[in-house]
């Protein structure tokens, strides 16, 4: 069964190519809503109109597809509240140097 | 089940289109150096010679504007969330471009500046409205602008006033027809195709660029809003000017605002990295920030220039050769170096793996660029550009020949890691065929 743990475990493996860390350690993902028949993510991005970080919510679609193929899945892409660096955990801020 | 939304994929031209840009444009930087090298001896003096000015604009239009035609082509979309208008002109552009660029620096390099001369004008002039006339249209279905936006729309203007400005000289030069000196319409020619035109678009693209890569928040615009207004008016007015022959006052008062604009936006790149997460500087990064640092010295010089008395004509022509090069080689090239060093892993990244992350470990994009041979390159680069500096100033040929070999080294290296990261792209489209 698939659980909002299993979900969050799964997005770790979504990394940002350009930083190197996942959306989870960046603070991309504001929340996990699963029913019987889909999974939602609400997440951001660290900036509005980024190619790159456009490809982003696409790869958290893939990730969670691939952990339950059956289950319909939605990103609900936000910009408010808008990402601010105090939402990188520690983690990802000793990646990025600090 | 519900796609999610990609605003890059449904947008982003395609990658052959974007990328022919860039080889081109890195092919011209080495075939730049290489000529150059050749010809070193030819490096002093007055700079209106005909192999000088063929070698301007190799740089200029085959390096340093082709590139940012590419790079527009791509960002123009994805910044301001619009589809690019016809991407089939993006094609006959380059072809009418290239063709025009090949004839015009066969005319300059044997000064042969009649009718095949001004046609080959006409081409580059004609590929140049078809860049304006293409990102015009494109922009003119922008729903949100921002700060980028307007410092792109401000430079398709500068460089309409360029190509023009670029034709009539050339026409002048085969059937002489300006009554005033030949030397002061180049003089405005290049700081309006330098300042407005490049520079502009630096100032946009770098404004989006910088803070992303950078992943710098919580700073302020106001410098480089400052700077948008100062260098438009500093252009403007000393253009107009420059053409009227006014008060020497007026243009110098019109020269410092130019400077004051340049200056407010160096101090909104200091304000960008700064408050920057990413400390680490990467090698794409480190050439930007030196790139600004050149971008100073270059001011500074041009202000030396423009007010000082010219004195000793042999010092004042070597220290105009080496303004165009701090300008060209320290500032542009550098800049673009760095840049196209964050862009082209990007664009293969974006077209080759971006539909697998997610399903499948996907490589990261500093994974795609050979950093070492970069940060090697980045040395001899700025070592080679130091050299010539030095060399053209002391008037010392075989300081300068050292210069540019070291110079033509790093493009070859330079030109080596960018078709490596271009490879990885073919290969992979090779394997996935044959699966």
């Amino acid at each position: 069964m698939l659980t909002e743990e299993k979900v969050h475990n799964a997005l770790y493996s979504v990394i940002d190519p350009e930083l190197g860390i996942d959306v989870v350690n960046l603070g991309l993902i504001y929340g996990i809503d699963i029913d019987d028949d889909s999974v939602t993510v609400t997440m951001t991005l660290t900036t509005p109109g980024c190619p790159l970080h456009e490809s982003m919510s696409s790869a958290v679609y893939n990730a969670i597809r691939t952990l339950d193929p059956d289950k319909e899945v939605k990103i609900n892409l936000v910009w408010d509240p808008p990402w601010t660096p105090e939402r990188l955990t520690d983690q990802a801020k000793e990646m990025l140097g600090w | 089940m519900t796609s999610p939304i990609n605003i890059s994929s449904k947008i982003a031209p395609s990658f052959s289109m974007v990328s022919k840009y860039f080889i081109a444009s890195v092919a011209s930087f080495v075939v730049f150096c290489v000529l150059l090298l050749l010809n070193y001896y030819e490096i002093h003096g007055h700079h209106f010679q005909p192999k000088l000015l063929a070698l301007t604009h190799i740089l200029t239009l085959g390096w340093i504007s082709m590139i940012i035609f590419g790079a527009m082509f791509q960002l123009v979309p994805v910044v301001l969330e619009v589809k690019l208008h016809n991407e089939k002109l993006g094609e006959v552009q380059f072809w009418l471009y290239c063709i025009g660029i090949i004839g015009m620096v066969y005319g300059f390099w044997t000064f042969s500046v009649g009718m095949h001369f001004t046609a080959s004008a006409v081409m580059v002039t004609a590929a140049m409205f078809l860049f304006i006339y293409n990102i015009f249209r494109t922009m003119t279905n922008v729903t949100k602008w921002n700060i980028t936006g307007l410092f792109l729309l401000t430079a398709l203007v500068y460089l309409a006033l360029t190509a023009l400005s670029g034709l009539i000289l050339g026409y002048n030069l085969g059937f002489p027809f300006l009554d005033r000196s030949h030397f002061d319409y180049l003089t405005l020619h290049a700081h309006i195709g330098f300042i407005g035109w490049v520079l502009m678009v630096i100032m946009g693209v770098g404004l989006k660029l910088i803070p992303m890569f950078g992943l710098s928040h919580n700073f302020s615009t106001v410098p480089a809003k400052t700077a948008f207004i100062l260098v438009n008016i500093g252009l403007l007015g000393a253009t107009i000017e420059w053409i009227l022959t006014g008060a020497v006052w007026l243009l110098n008062v019109y020269i410092a605002i130019l400077m004051l604009g340049i200056v407010s936006f160096i101090i909104q790149i200091i304000s960008i990295l700064k408050n920057r997460m990413k400390l680490t500087l990467d090698i794409g990064m480190k050439h930007s920030a030196v790139a600004f640092g050149y971008a100073v010295v270059a001011t500074f010089v041009g202000g030396l220039l423009a007010w000082s008395n010219p004195g000793d004509e042999g010092i004042r022509e070597q220290t105009v050769l080496v303004y165009g090069l701090i300008i060209m080689v320290g500032f542009f090239s550098m800049l673009i170096v760095g840049q196209m060093y964050k862009i082209v892993p990007f664009l293969v990244w974006f077209h080759t793996f971006s539909d697998r992350a997610g399903k499948e470990k996907v490589p990261l994009l500093k994974d795609l660029l050979n950093e070492s041979l970069a940060t090697v390159q980045f040395w001899i680069l700025n070592a080679g550009i130091l050299t010539m500096i030095a060399g053209t100033l002391l008037i010392q040929q075989t300081v300068q020949f050292i210069g540019i070999a070291l110079i033509t080294i790093a493009a070859l290296l330079f030109a080596y890691n960018i078709g490596n990261v271009f490879y990885i792209r073919k290969l992979h489209a090779n394997r996935r065929k044959s699966t």
